[in-house]
């Protein structure tokens, strides 16, 4: 329920050595979930630290709503003024209190009755299925559970913005689908601002509406994550949002070279090739291996190639195709095994193949 | 080198201290149970050929008071100048990551003089701290001698203190200041409880330290009655002739409390020394 204005923001490191963030400017709307995605190093926790008010920018402002909570170096609204929720990555859970009393510290620092702080902490626990728990220490709950009393004490001082820090990283697979299934239920209900940095666009994609790249301090593109998964700007941004393949090519009349492989011009996506070295990037799913010809408009031929690798990875097979006689790779899945050194056609769909100009 | 024999040099090696350690103690228990004409015309390690507690008997009821007042100096001295030098390090600790240069350098600053105060020899200190005492009307005071002692305590525990806390996870910290707590109450209810074998270690350490310790009370006190122990046991030492079975017994009396705490508390002192070690994992 709070406007984030970030303006020129900037902080370094190290007397100015390191550039964590580089001319941020960004605005996350009101009750807007908003994922910040990159590698690490990219300034990702750096900019969330920010937010929360535990580091302070070292030029530029940054509101909430039309507050100025930092600018220009200075810090204006310390973080315990900012009314936030943060889940951190290591979830930061108090060795020494239980469960009930880890949720309930926000709400020993306000004044309430310990009645009310009872209820509060009961409600929030049982929206998150924890409160059975509430007597037991955090080494004695399992990783989600103490993901979800992190996340309760985050929600049950009722915060304007949930800033999550890699929060479902300690996670197994499993958890982490539930894990992400509740947060974006939590903030349906209660229609908090919530920022959400991470590596994984799994989470991004689960919960984010609208993502950030940030790549060397610098959003290198903003938008909803369809949008950036099918038309990044750059290879860094593809394969920072999903997996895909980078091929350097040459530009020819009949289409993007690559070794022994060609991609014609009705194989590209929206750009057409300007420079005569550039870079192609083609998702695994939007290539086709077959051993006999296929006779459909939306696959296209691009040439013969060689099985290199062969690997299984739970029901679905990972192939590695390489053009013969080249070292240029092509990762895609498939469901039935092929063996290694086979010879096979490869096919990508119609306007698939993104084209960056170098 | 084969295992079993870099295992048997190992643990020679440690008897080879251990002994070392455990001669002098040795000869103080065994001596102080000889009788007086035993005591000199014996040999200092060999046993004595009749048990008497006379020493102990002789040198107790003139110890009784020093033991008490010892106590009553220590006590307070270790846990206030653990308490108090705990706060400071946490001080330090919210000073370094301060987002503000000039309060972290302010913190090395203000650390690297605590460290320095630690290593000022007393004797150093002699004259302006006998002034102040006076001053302030507390010579010869219970008060007098425990706010000397934790002018020298209060760095020391900072010290040890400030080690222990910086080996905490930044995060818990962090966390507390989003749930908007103040710093005291970050210190009382998170940083205080998790630094508890940093905290028991630093009390042991101040315990020794100042039961064991002689110059402050020699100059402080100016009355028998106000003897501790250290400076009492010193006083069985006399210039024309020594009793020995008296001293040894004087000593081992005077030793009964740091030994006892060592060994009941020990492994805490340890183990905190070990939490310390294995990068905080421990908490």
């Amino acid at each position: 329920m709070v406007k984030v204005v970030a303006k020129n923001l900037s902080k370094v490191f190290k007397k100015g050595k390191v550039i964590a963030l580089d001319n941020i400017n960004i605005t996350i709307n009101n009750g807007e979930r908003f994922g910040i995605l990159g590698p690490s190093g990219a300034g990702k926790t750096t900019l969330m630290r920010s937010i929360a008010g535990l580091d302070v920018p070292s030029s530029g402002e940054l509101y909430f709503d039309d507050k100025l909570v930092a600018g220009n170096g200075k810090l204006f609204v310390p973080p315990e003024d900012r009314r936030i929720g943060m889940v951190f990555q290591t979830w930061a859970l108090y060795p020494n209190l239980t469960a009930f009393e880890n949720i309930a510290f926000p709400l020993t620092n306000m004044k309430m009755s310990k009645e009310e702080i009872r209820k509060k902490v009961e409600e929030v626990a049982k929206i998150l299925d924890i409160s059975h728990v509430l007597s037991h220490y955090p080494r004695e709950l399992s990783g989600g559970q103490q993901q979800r009393v992190s996340l309760a004490r985050a929600l049950v001082k009722q915060p304007s913005l949930l800033l999550l820090d890699e929060p479902f990283s300690n996670l197994d697979a499993r958890m982490r689908d539930s894990a992400r299934a509740l947060v974006r239920e939590v903030q349906n209900e209660l229609g908090i601002t919530l920022i959400i940095v991470s590596h994984d666009p799994a989470d991004i994609f689960a919960i984010a509406e609208r993502v950030g790249v940030l790549v060397k301090g610098k959003f290198a593109q903003i938008g909803n994550p369809d949008e950036i998964y099918n038309d990044p700007v750059s290879v860094e941004v593809a394969s920072l949002i999903g997996e895909i393949n980078e091929l350097e090519g040459k530009l020819s009349n009949e289409g993007v070279i690559v070794s022994s492989f060609k991609f014609p011009p009705d194989t590209y996506r929206k750009d057409n090739p300007a420079s005569e070295k550039i870079m192609i990037g083609v998702r695994p799913e939007n290539v086709k291996l077959s051993k006999e010809v296929i006779n459909d408009d939306s696959w296209i031929f691009v040439g013969k190639g060689k099985i290199k690798v062969v690997g299984y990875q739970g029901g679905l097979f990972r192939i590695t195709v390489s053009p013969p006689d080249s070292e240029e790779e092509i990762v895609t899945y498939t469901d039935h095994r092929t063996n290694i050194g086979e010879e096979i056609l490869v096919y990508v769909k119609k306007h698939s193949v993104m084209v960056f100009n170098q | 080198m084969r295992p079993v024999i870099k295992a048997s040099l190992h643990y020679l090696a440690l008897a080879v201290v251990s002994v070392l350690w455990l001669i002098p103690v040795y000869a103080m228990v065994i001596n102080g149970f000889k009788s007086d004409l035993e005591v000199s015309s014996t040999p200092v390690l060999v046993p004595p050929t009749q048990f008497s507690i006379g020493a102990y008997v002789s040198v107790f009821g003139s110890l009784a008071k020093p033991l008490l007042n010892s106590l009553i100096i220590v006590i307070p001295t270790s846990f206030i100048a653990a308490f108090l030098g705990a706060m400071g390090a946490y001080f330090f600790y919210t000073l370094s990551y301060s987002y503000s240069r000039f309060s972290s350098t302010l913190s090395d600053v203000l650390f690297s003089l605590i460290a320095l105060a630690t290593f000022i020899p007393y004797q150093a200190t002699l004259i302006p701290l006998t002034r102040l005492i006076v001053d302030m009307g507390l010579l010869d005071t219970y008060a007098g001698i425990i706010f000397a002692m934790l002018i020298f305590y209060i760095p020391t525990g900072a010290l040890l203190m400030s080690m222990f806390i910086s080996v905490l996870p930044r995060s818990l910290v962090e966390a507390a200041k989003i749930d908007g707590t103040g710093d005291l109450k970050i210190f009382l209810k998170i940083v205080f409880p998790l630094s508890m074998p940093g905290f028991i270690s630093t009390l042991i350490f101040i315990i020794i330290q100042s039961w064991n310790n002689f110059f402050i009370p020699l100059v402080l006190v100016t009355t028998p009655e106000m003897k501790l122990i250290s400076v009492a046991v010193e006083a069985y030492t006399g210039g024309y002739g020594t009793l020995y079975n008296d001293t040894f017994a004087a000593a081992m009396l005077a030793s009964i409390i740091p030994l006892a705490i060592f060994i009941f508390l020990g492994r805490y002192f340890i183990r905190g020394l070990i939490a310390l070690g294995g990068g905080g994992k421990g908490v």
